[in-house]
């Protein structure tokens, strides 16, 4: 069994992220192309490659989602944020063949939850961005779910390798599950052990807090 | 939930002793236990019967299904249908561990029961994760859980449900506007 410190809060996965989950503030860091669609006056300093002081029409440039999701405005058009590579035609494809052989950590890693974010920016494309990522988790959980129940006392750093960080979080879950149970059945899990706190302290000496 | 306390869930089943001292009713919350006298076969909850076995004042009677023909029985039964048969009891996982550690002498064969349960069970999970994964697979709303038990359960729950619900959200992004209310 167990037991944290503190409960971390789950990642929002959906459309809505949450505040406090830490997956979703590393979520809205994730980079997207973008096209600015009209003139920034006075921020020239932000793009390094240009020399002028504002940033003119149809600049390409990458910004972190937060701002892309800020600028976004359906009415005025500010900016137009394109695909990342992973969610347009090709690389759906790829998913549609056989999702059990990509790597979404490289590609992500938050897969699911950056495609799902970028359901707010209105692209034609958007439902088969939904369904994709959809059947992609479909498509990949029989994988998740064998290699966290059957792996017991061994390295599960290759088999977390290639799995996004939605699916990680779901390995760990499985792992406890299963850890437990086989603790149990050892016969372990009515063993009192000392508090990792307690075993690791120590007297402090004098001369430590002198120096 | 912990398997330890699904193990504290079994040891209310009962199970019949045969005690070797004489006593007289006792009242407790759970119920009256007893009269206790030596020889006379008597029903009592497992933690008791392990307690006076540990202290060898009793000599525990295996339940009926605790036998190793009958359970060979289970298992090809249990081997041959592709839905969950009925298990003899609904904490037989834990039931088989408490007694085998504890009362292994009463019990005969009891190395052969030890493995076929164990077998029962591993094709159980195998069989729960088949089914899981076609629910998920369907994309289900909902499925029957018919002759699992409270410890099958329990192993699977936290990754079941966290996929499950992402599984929705991921879903109720193919409706964009509508509420993801649940």
């Amino acid at each position: 069994m167990d037991t944290r410190s503190y409960m971390p809060v789950p990642p929002g996965v959906g459309t809505e992220e949450n505040v406090f989950s830490l997956d979703d503030i590393l979520l809205s860091q994730e980079r997207l192309p973008c096209r600015t669609e009209s003139v920034f006056p006075g921020l020239g300093f932000v793009d390094k490659s240009s020399d002028s002081r504002h940033i003119p029409e149809g600049t390409k440039m990458e910004i972190p989602l937060w701002l892309a999701k800020g600028l976004y405005e359906r009415k005025r058009r500010v900016i137009s944020v394109e695909l990342p590579r992973v969610y347009r035609e090709g690389w759906r494809t790829v998913f549609g063949a056989d999702a059990n052989v990509v790597d979404l950590h490289t590609m992500g890693p938050y897969y699911y939850g950056l495609g799902s974010q970028m359901l707010h920016f209105d692209s034609p494309e958007n439902s088969e961005i939904a369904q994709c990522v959809l059947q992609t988790f479909i498509g990949r959980f029989r994988r998740t779910m064998d290699s966290s129940q059957n792996a017991y006392n061994e390295d599960t750093s290759v088999l977390v390798e290639k799995l996004d960080c939605l699916e990680r979080a779901l390995f760990r879950a499985g792992q406890s599950g299963l850890n437990a149970f086989q603790l149990w059945e050892k016969g372990l899990a009515s063993h009192l052990t000392a508090s990792s706190l307690v075993t690791n302290y120590r007297k402090r000496k004098l001369a430590d807090l002198q120096a | 939930m912990d398997p330890s306390e699904v193990e504290f869930l079994a040891e209310k089943e009962t199970v019949k002793v045969i005690p070797n001292f004489s006593l007289d009713k006792i009242y407790l919350i759970g119920g009256d236990l007893g009269p206790f006298n030596p020889g006379l076969p008597v029903d009592v909850p497992v933690w008791l019967a392990l307690n006076l076995k540990q202290r060898q004042k009793c000599r525990i009677v295996p339940p009926e299904w605790m036998d190793a023909d009958k359970l060979e029985e289970i298992r090809e039964q249990e081997r041959k249908e592709d839905a969950f048969s009925p298990v003899p009891s609904c904490h037989y996982m834990e039931l088989t561990k408490l007694l085998l550690n504890h009362a292994a002498d009463d019990i005969p064969r009891a190395d052969e029961i030890r493995t076929l349960v164990k077998d029962i069970w591993d094709t159980r999970i195998a069989k729960l994760r088949l089914s899981a994964d076609r629910f998920v697979g369907q994309q289900e709303a909902h499925a029957r859980l018919d002759n699992l038990t409270l410890m099958e359960i329990n192993t699977t729950r936290d990754f079941l449900l966290d996929s499950l619900n992402s599984m929705h959200k991921l879903r109720a992004n193919l409706q964009p506007g509508k509420s993801q209310d649940y």
